[in-house]
């Protein structure tokens, strides 16, 4: 096990660097970063726009440009007043760059905000994950309740309306169902006098940051962020249960007279989880990324909002971070995945 | 690269990657502070003071509670990037500079004129703050100024802030106009800040340590001088993030990023105590939302309404709009070019026909129908600020005048009802060509000028553009630059508060040798450039605000430039919040005035 996991990490690499030079082509190809320098009413100047280009290292190869943001440029001599000749300090010694690169932990810096994008998305990253893993546990034991109750009681009424009511939720638009939550629950609810809930932010300011602010704000956008996948994913579960439980084995277990406890949830659910965590898998490292949408609604100061805002400016060096961690959380959940498969089913073994 | 070294490399990339991104999830909630102000809501019956017990005899009378702080909140639709001014370039964020980093030497009050700051007095020839050849301006700093922690603000701090502007090592937004008009800034004593420019430069009240766009006035230089030092750069000083130390009526307390901001009264601040306790600003994900927050009262100060969102807003019966000059002003730009390739019609050469397609047009009526009467037909192109010319009005709606105008003009009436002259033996019909963007209300303002222009016998044709494809540039084809059309229609600015402008210099002409020139009306009027030259000399503010006077005369009265309307912004603003003096300049300039009705 301990070799496979080895060989599989050693294969990621290669896939990594492909993955990292083609975001790194198309998001510095997305836009001028530049042209959104003029935020205010007036466009930038040609010379405070060439200076710029020159500072923030915009003049230089795309290649090079690569190489700093992977290896750093504080190997490498540099000329920050483009007289074409190598810079020199007091002592007549040369000087280095300051960046140590992507494989040194250091993303660079933004170039809207000037911070170095590590800080910029730790910032976010706790409020994404507190958002995006509290929706995760809702769905997943909301739907597996759900699957598991319509599969052991199909073309029950049960069953009957959480079809209809997952065709709709499936087919729903999440600005739609955000919105409307809205409306409902914090404007009407608000105008009908009853107690509503908040629109948007993570705390009320008058009141203060607390965890229970927090908690109470975050139910409608986990509601919002839940309810589309819920129908989805309860769906798959009926579905591979369904299958299961006709299967031979599960007539065997009920004929030597085993609890329906013992066989729902040992030999049939066991079975039945293997599709069911191969699309979790798939999913929950894009938990990281966030959602742009659901947070961009309830004003929800995560990564998907982070993303969202740099990516209208074409600050690539926050874009990069960004995808760059989503890319390698996709390896890791791939390989976390496929060793659960082998608890779940003990005939695949990769050793 | 072999493929050993390429896997090491990756194999801490990965590692490196992994740690960091795990590392805070370890810590999922954000560290949780106390409430900012422990108050209760409103809408908690159950605080009420016990209004069944009987009193008690000993008891305290009803306890005087600490009255709640006055909160001023302000939704902003665009989150600021960068606290330190020159840094940033977005509007959300220069407005902020007022509150927390107060330093230019000079600002603008709600009537568009530059006020003393941290400068004593305004510079001028009779109080010996101009040199006679115009390029030294001597500025005497108020003694009485200091930093919020404590230290002095004197002219070195600006000598400083002028320093690090100019390093190659810091890569600021603008180094307007420090690199291409200032020679030197120096500081003669604590008190005594001289700035030597290369030719005399006129722009410098709105330009050299100003709190308009990027920049503003001085640093902290005990702040960031260590960090520069220290880090060679202050790129990536922890105060462009976190500006405590600070000048102004508020003093920065708490950035939450995508939350909010948070200023709180400064009690040391040289114009004494604000009223208010503190301002929060909440960044909220859109304009809607915005308008939804104003609408909630869950904001006190909403910006850039507008016109579609005004009645509804008024209807609430809680907020006051307010306008501001900012520059825009609507306008009818001509084509006048003589240059074959880029002419228009040959009539808009004539003064008086110019005169008559603006005189049959009722644009009084226009603004009332269109934008509900709230905004006016503006005298100049300077409206709203003192380089508009007191005396200059707009033209009256006077469709028998016109007639009469085009009638002497030899544009007489043909058969179709459309007027004609011949002209080098071949008849021209008077059809113009008008184009405007895209935008709803300039095409219902073409369809209106379309019928009032027939009733004198113009004819017109209507263009519509994607306002990207019309303001394109010469070298990108824009159908302006071109000089495809004969009149266009759209909103255009001097460098405000600054009255300067390019437009309708000769030399900016668009060319195949000057493709990016702006004089995309082809005007080039001998008279009118020597005005232009004479003001960017012109150091001394009054004596330039003359000349800016005779400019808006001269526009005037040869019909190169017409009003359609006055743009400016449109703030709403809470009933409770008094004492609010937006300026178009410097908006938040009287901050430490606000106060809130409770």
């Amino acid at each position: 096990m301990g070799r496979y996991i080895i060989r599989r990490l050693l294969q990621a690499m290669p896939l990594l660097f492909i993955i990292s030079v083609i975001i790194f082509v198309l998001t510095t190809q997305m836009g001028d970063p530049l042209s959104m320098f003029g935020g205010g009413r007036r466009a930038l100047r040609s010379e405070d726009r060439i200076r710029l280009t020159r500072q923030l290292g915009l003049d230089k190869p795309l290649y090079m440009q690569y190489v700093i943001w992977l290896a750093g440029n504080d190997w490498m001599p540099i000329d920050a007043d483009a007289d074409g000749k190598q810079d020199v300090d007091e002592n007549g010694k040369l000087v280095y760059g300051t960046r140590k690169g992507a494989l040194r932990g250091d993303f660079g810096t933004s170039f809207a905000t000037r911070q170095p994008v590590m800080d910029m998305i730790k910032e976010r990253l706790p409020n994404t994950l507190l958002l995006m893993l509290t929706a995760e546990v809702v769905i997943i034991i909301s739907s597996l309740v759900i699957g598991l109750v319509s599969a052991l009681k199909q073309y029950s009424v049960f069953d009957h309306t959480v079809t209809a009511l997952s065709f709709i939720g499936f087919s729903m638009p999440i600005p739609l169902l955000a919105l409307g939550l809205i409306y409902i629950f914090a404007v009407y609810f608000k105008r009908w006098g009853l107690p509503y809930l908040p629109t948007g932010g993570m705390y009320d300011p008058q009141v203060g940051q607390s965890w229970q602010q927090t908690l109470w704000h975050m139910v409608l956008p986990v509601t919002a962020l839940s309810v589309i996948t819920v129908a989805g994913y309860s769906r798959f579960i009926r579905g591979s249960m369904l299958e299961v439980i006709s299967q031979d084995y599960i007539r065997t277990a009920k004929a030597k007279g085993l609890a329906d406890r013992r066989i729902v949830f040992i030999h049939a659910l066991k079975n039945a989880a293997l599709p069911i965590v191969t699309i979790i898998g798939l999913d929950l490292p894009f938990l990281l990324a966030g959602a742009v949408v659901t947070e961009s609604i309830f004003a929800w100061p995560g990564m998907g909002r982070l993303f969202y805002d740099h990516t209208t400016r074409s600050d690539f060096p926050v874009l990069m971070g960004i995808m760059m961690i989503i890319s390698v959380a996709v390896v890791v959940f791939q390989l976390i995945t496929d060793l659960t498969y082998t608890f779940l089913d003990p005939r695949i073994r990769y050793d | 690269m072999s493929n050993r070294l390429f896997a090491a490399f990756s194999g801490l990339m990965i590692v490196a990657m992994i740690l960091s991104a795990c590392a805070p999830a370890a810590t999922p909630v954000p560290p949780t502070q106390p409430p900012a102000q422990p108050t209760a809501k409103p809408a908690e019956p159950t605080k009420a003071p016990e209004p069944t017990k009987p009193p008690a005899p000993t008891a305290t009378p009803a306890p005087t509670a600490i009255p709640k702080p006055k909160v001023v909140r302000i939704a902003f639709p665009q989150e600021p990037d960068n606290l330190n001014p020159y840094y940033s370039n977005m509007w959300f964020a220069a407005i902020l500079n007022a509150l927390y980093i107060n330093t230019s030497l000079l600002e603008y009050n709600d009537k568009a004129e530059a006020i003393p700051n941290v400068a004593k007095e305004i510079p001028t020839a009779a109080n010996g703050g101009i040199s006679a050849d115009g390029k030294t301006i001597t500025f005497k700093l108020r003694d009485d100024v200091k930093w919020s922690d404590g230290t002095p603000l004197t002219a070195d701090d600006f000598v400083f802030t002028w320093q690090m502007v100019m390093s190659d090592k810091n890569a600021v937004v603008t180094r307007d106009p420090y690199d291409v008009a200032v020679d030197k800034v120096e500081a003669k004593d604590k008190t005594t800040l001289v700035v030597t420019f290369k030719e005399p430069y006129a722009p410098w009240q709105a330009k050299v340590f100003q709190n308009v766009s990027a920049g503003s006035g001085a640093l902290p230089k005990h702040i960031l001088e260590p960090v520069f030092t220290k880090d060679g750069t202050i790129d990536k000083a922890e105060w462009n993030r976190k500006p405590t130390v600070g000048f102004g009526p508020f003093v920065f307390k708490e950035w939450q990023s995508g939350s909010s901001i948070t200023f709180v009264a400064n009690p040391n601040y040289y114009k004494g105590k604000p009223k208010v306790d503190q301002i929060f600003i909440k960044i909220v994900p859109d304009d809607a939302a915005q308008i939804a927050a104003l609408k909630a009262g869950d904001s006190d100060i909403g910006t850039f309404i507008s016109y579609e969102d005004m009645a509804d807003l008024e209807k609430l019966g809680t907020l006051d709009l307010v306008k501001t000059p900012s520059g825009y002003q609507e306008s009818w730009i001509m084509n006048l070019s003589t240059n074959s390739k880029t002419a228009g019609h040959p009539a808009l050469q004539d003064v008086n026909v110019r005169k008559a397609l603006v005189m049959a047009v009722d644009r009084d009526k226009i603004v009332k129908d269109l934008l509900e009467g709230r905004t006016k037909v503006s005298a100049t192109f300077w409206e709203g600020t003192p380089y508009a010319n007191p005396d200059e009005k707009p033209l009256k709606y006077d469709p028998e005048g016109a007639k009469k105008l085009l009638d002497a003009a030899g544009w007489t009436v043909g058969k179709d009802g459309i007027r004609e002259k011949t002209i080098g033996g071949k008849v021209v019909k008077l059809k113009l060509r008008y184009a405007t963007t895209t935008r709803e209300v300039r095409k219902n303002v073409q369809a209106i000028v379309q019928q009032m222009w027939k009733a004198v016998g113009v004819d017109a044709e209507l263009i519509n553009h994607q306002s990207d494809l019309f303001f394109a540039s010469y070298a990108d084809k824009g159908p302006i630059a071109l000089g495809q059309y004969d009149i266009q229609e759209f909103s255009t600015n001097p460098n405000f508060p600054d009255p300067d402008i390019a437009r309708w210099l000769c030399k900016e002409i668009p060319s195949d040798a000057n493709p990016t020139g702006v004089n995309d009306q082809g005007l080039c009027d001998k008279d009118l450039d020597a005005l232009f030259a004479k003001q960017t000399v012109t150091v001394d503010a009054a004596a330039r605000t003359k000349i800016f006077w005779d400019i808006g005369k001269m526009l005037n009265d040869k019909v190169y430039w017409n009003s359609m309307w006055d743009d400016p912004d449109w703030y709403a603003t809470s009933k409770k919040l008094v004492n609010l003096k937006l300026s178009g300049g410097t908006p938040f300039w009287n901050a430490v005035e606000w106060d809130l009705k409770q």
